[in-house]
């Protein structure tokens, strides 16, 4: 009897893998059919697929910035900080009030606006402030929703982040009313212009607004990534993500490190806000929420806790949801159905996302 | 309830009659012969003449009732006395939805000196209160019910002046197809049924015409990035969008498409994404536009009129809802209505056969309004349709 039961486990093991490996087989093969189909009837030409590659590359830096906010939260504290999207909305505002007021300050030398006469310091400007802006948001939001939940239960942190989210949505509503708002560059970075770069006898328009957003992403990512990974600071936050009682033995505050992580992941939603107001134009209190879910989505499919994953998971999330209804050939209102399948299927077949979480022993 | 429906049917049936062979010289005698105030309302001396309003007056939606209800004051101020008697316009709230506009005409059926109805608003609350009012016949003049079904089935006292997303959707094909010569064209919509609804019915009636429709897609509401999917449609090389939705999706399509290879493609939408808030969202890229309105076009009588409203009320109209001048054109209408049908009696009172107000509000004919021409012909009152607007130097102007 006791010898019978490990190998009846270990047949039942073996059968569910190879259907599972028949099933990706099968959905493989499906899909380069799709594939062959879509390419072969040359609905698309080439420069369609580099504009749909472009936008994705763009989406997807910004879901990338995003990201690694979820990532450095669940890295230090295991939780995943819902009202994150709210954060970059925080940050979105900000952005959007700096450019309001620069463009009525006259500057007599130019006879044009602050905005139009310094276009440079203007937009960094509106960086400056919207990151520190999200960045302040970010470390109230840790003191005041998660900071006395420290001690509880997984979960309890959890709806305490959906409850922050509701709250600053609304908050946001009440303030800044509900009407939705347009972003006023400045006259160097106006939407839709941009290099045009002939592609197959089309020209594509690589927007300046795009550049800025995918180049600064790429700037964030690399120097956060230093950041934790080359200092001595980035040392201690990755000792206390390791754990938390044995980095306070060795003498680093843990309270100050994970306030700063928030403030570190405010302030990179509140750029990526800044971002997505100068490239997309349009902002409301309601708008960070679905990329929120989507740059969760991206660190989850990287493996979150994992800073490169984050940044893969984004990109690959903004490049599928792009390319992937054209290349499949289904209709663009199931892009997330696509984005939410990969997901799926990645925690079937690598459940810690595709870099890898780190995984520490208490996580373990 | 069954028996007296009727004997109504009869006495009706009889007063057609009548009034066929006779015309409106026979009409005292109906009232003489069916001294019934639901066959014809009298109205003693020292009474109004009552027209009821319903429409949300409170709440989410308010803002309608209240604007349609100040214009229709106006009407009646402007009507003046009528052989002695003036004109009274009564205004119940109906929230906007299908029990309160039971309601409210349940209420208006029960006062005999009511003898039409201005309304209702909503369409749902419209839909709920026509059989009780087919049952009294009481004639109604909607200025803002658009749901294509309510002037169908069993009933023949209702009117509308708005045109319907049905009558839209045609229109804006015709448009297309006809008038700004587009030949390939690709259709969105929000998925709402508003949107979609408009969407479907402009691709059916512009392929009928003769066009092709390239593609059709859906975006998701909310969202501000459609770069992919007008890339997507992008590459079916459309002459023309038609979007089918709101004004805030329409101003991320404005601002996407020159990126998605579609500068010189010109964007069409309904009238959810007619007014200012387009313009100020999509800012430069909202040149060029087309979108359909209600609003009128601008006459003498227009301008006269806004003058006037601004003056009393503060806000010029349209500010508040686009139906302000529909709401002037119903009451007016009706009160011309009821004017060319009533007969004053030897006693000093007025005699209103109720069936014949029917028939002449069904067959109102050439009624000019601020809204253009009302021919009503099966409900529908308004057969020239929307206009169409487009945004030249950030105004929405007539091309």
């Amino acid at each position: 009897m006791s010898e019978t039961k490990p190998k009846k486990t270990t047949g039942r093991v073996n059968s569910f893998k190879i259907i599972q490996a028949i099933i990706s087989v099968l959905f493989l093969a499906f899909l380069s059919w799709r594939l062959y189909n879509v390419i072969s009837s040359g609905v698309y030409g080439p420069d369609t697929w580099v504009r749909f590659a472009i936008s994705g590359l763009i989406i997807g830096s910004v879901y990338a910035v995003i990201a690694i906010g979820y990532t450095l939260v669940y890295g230090i504290l295991f939780m995943i900080n819902f009202a994150h999207g709210e954060l970059m909305m925080i940050g979105a505002f900000s952005g959007y009030f700096v450019f309001e007021a620069l463009k009525s300050i006259p500057v007599a030398a130019t006879g044009m606006s602050f905005l139009d006469s310094y276009q440079i310091i203007s937009v960094v400007l509106a960086f400056i402030v919207g990151m520190f802006m999200a960045a302040l948001s970010g470390y109230f939001l840790e003191k005041i929703a998660y900071r006395p939940l420290r001690g509880a239960p997984r979960l309890i942190p959890l709806i305490s982040a959906i409850g922050a989210s509701i709250f600053l949505q609304n908050a946001a509503q009440v303030t800044f009313g509900p009407q939705r708002r347009t972003y006023t560059n400045p006259d160097a970075l106006l939407r839709s212009q941009g290099w045009r770069i002939p592609i197959g006898g089309e020209e594509v328009i690589l927007t300046y607004t795009g550049v800025l957003t995918f180049v600064l992403s790429i700037l964030l990512l690399i120097g956060l990534y230093t950041l934790v990974m080359r200092t001595r600071y980035g040392r201690s936050m990755r000792a206390v993500a390791e754990n938390k009682q044995t980095a306070a033995l060795m003498g680093i505050n843990v309270d100050r490190i994970i306030s700063n992580t928030f403030i570190i992941s405010g302030a990179l939603g509140g750029a990526a806000g800044v971002m997505w107001g100068i490239h997309n134009g349009i902002i409301y209190h309601f708008v960070g929420f679905i990329p929120g879910i989507k740059a969760f989505t991206a660190a989850v499919l990287g493996g979150i806790g994992n800073i490169p994953g984050a940044m893969v998971g984004g990109l690959l999330l903004g490049i599928v949801e792009s390319l992937g209804p054209a290349a499949l050939g289904i209709d663009f209102q199931l892009k997330d159905v696509i984005a939410f399948s990969i997901l799926v299927l990645i925690l079937i077949f690598r459940p810690s996302g595709i870099v890898g979480e780190v995984l520490t022993e208490e996580k373990v | 309830m069954s028996k007296r429906y009727y004997l109504f049917s009869i006495l009706i049936a009889v007063s057609l009659i009548l009034a066929a062979c006779g015309g409106a010289a026979k009409a005292p005698d109906v009232c003489a012969e069916n001294p019934d105030e639901t066959v014809c309302a009298v109205i003693e001396e020292g009474s109004t003449i009552k027209i009821g309003y319903a429409g949300p007056m409170a709440g989410d939606y308010s803002a309608f009732g209240i604007d349609i209800s100040n214009a229709g004051l106006l009407a009646v101020d402007d009507a003046g006395e009528f052989n002695g008697f003036t004109f009274e316009l009564l205004i119940e709230d109906t929230q906007g939805s299908g029990e309160g506009g039971a309601s409210v005409a349940n209420l208006y059926v029960s006062d005999p000196d009511v003898v039409a109805i201005a309304g209702h608003t909503f369409s749902g609350s419209t839909a709920a209160a026509i059989p009780i009012y087919n049952a009294a016949r009481l004639p109604m003049l909607s200025p803002s019910a658009t749901k294509a079904d309510l002037t169908d089935g069993p009933q023949d006292v209702f009117n509308r002046i708005p045109f319907t997303d049905d009558l839209q959707g045609q229109f804006a094909a015709e448009y297309l197809y006809n008038v700004l010569g587009v030949t390939k064209l690709a259709v969105m919509h929000d998925g709402d049924a508003y949107g979609k609804g408009v969407a479907e019915r402009v691709q059916e009636v512009y392929m009928s015409l003769g066009g092709e429709v390239v593609a059709v897609e859906a975006v998701t509401p909310g969202e501000t990035d459609y770069s992919a999917v007008l890339t997507d449609i992008g590459a079916s090389d459309p002459e023309a969008i038609y979007f089918g939705g709101y004004y805030p999706e329409c101003a991320v399509i404005a601002q996407g498409m020159p990126v998605a290879g579609m500068e010189d493609v010109l964007l069409f939408s309904d009238d959810g994404s007619y007014g200012e808030a387009f313009i100020e969202l999509a800012g430069p890229h909202a040149e060029g536009v087309y979108a359909a309105t209600g609003a009128p076009l601008d006459s003498a009588a227009k301008a006269e009129f806004d003058a006037y409203f601004e003056s009393i009320y503060g806000d010029p109209p349209g500010a508040i809802s686009t139906f302000t001048w529909h709401g002037y054109d119903i009451v007016d209408a009706l009160i011309q209505t009821i004017k060319s049908v009533a007969i004053l009696g030897d006693d000093g009172s007025l005699y209103i056969p109720r069936e014949a107000l029917v028939e002449a509000v069904n067959g109102l004919s050439g009624y000019e309004g601020l809204t253009g021409v009302l021919t009503c012909n099966g409900g529908e009152c308004n057969a020239s349709g929307p206009s169409f607007q487009v945004v030249q130097d950030g105004a929405w102007v007539i091309p």
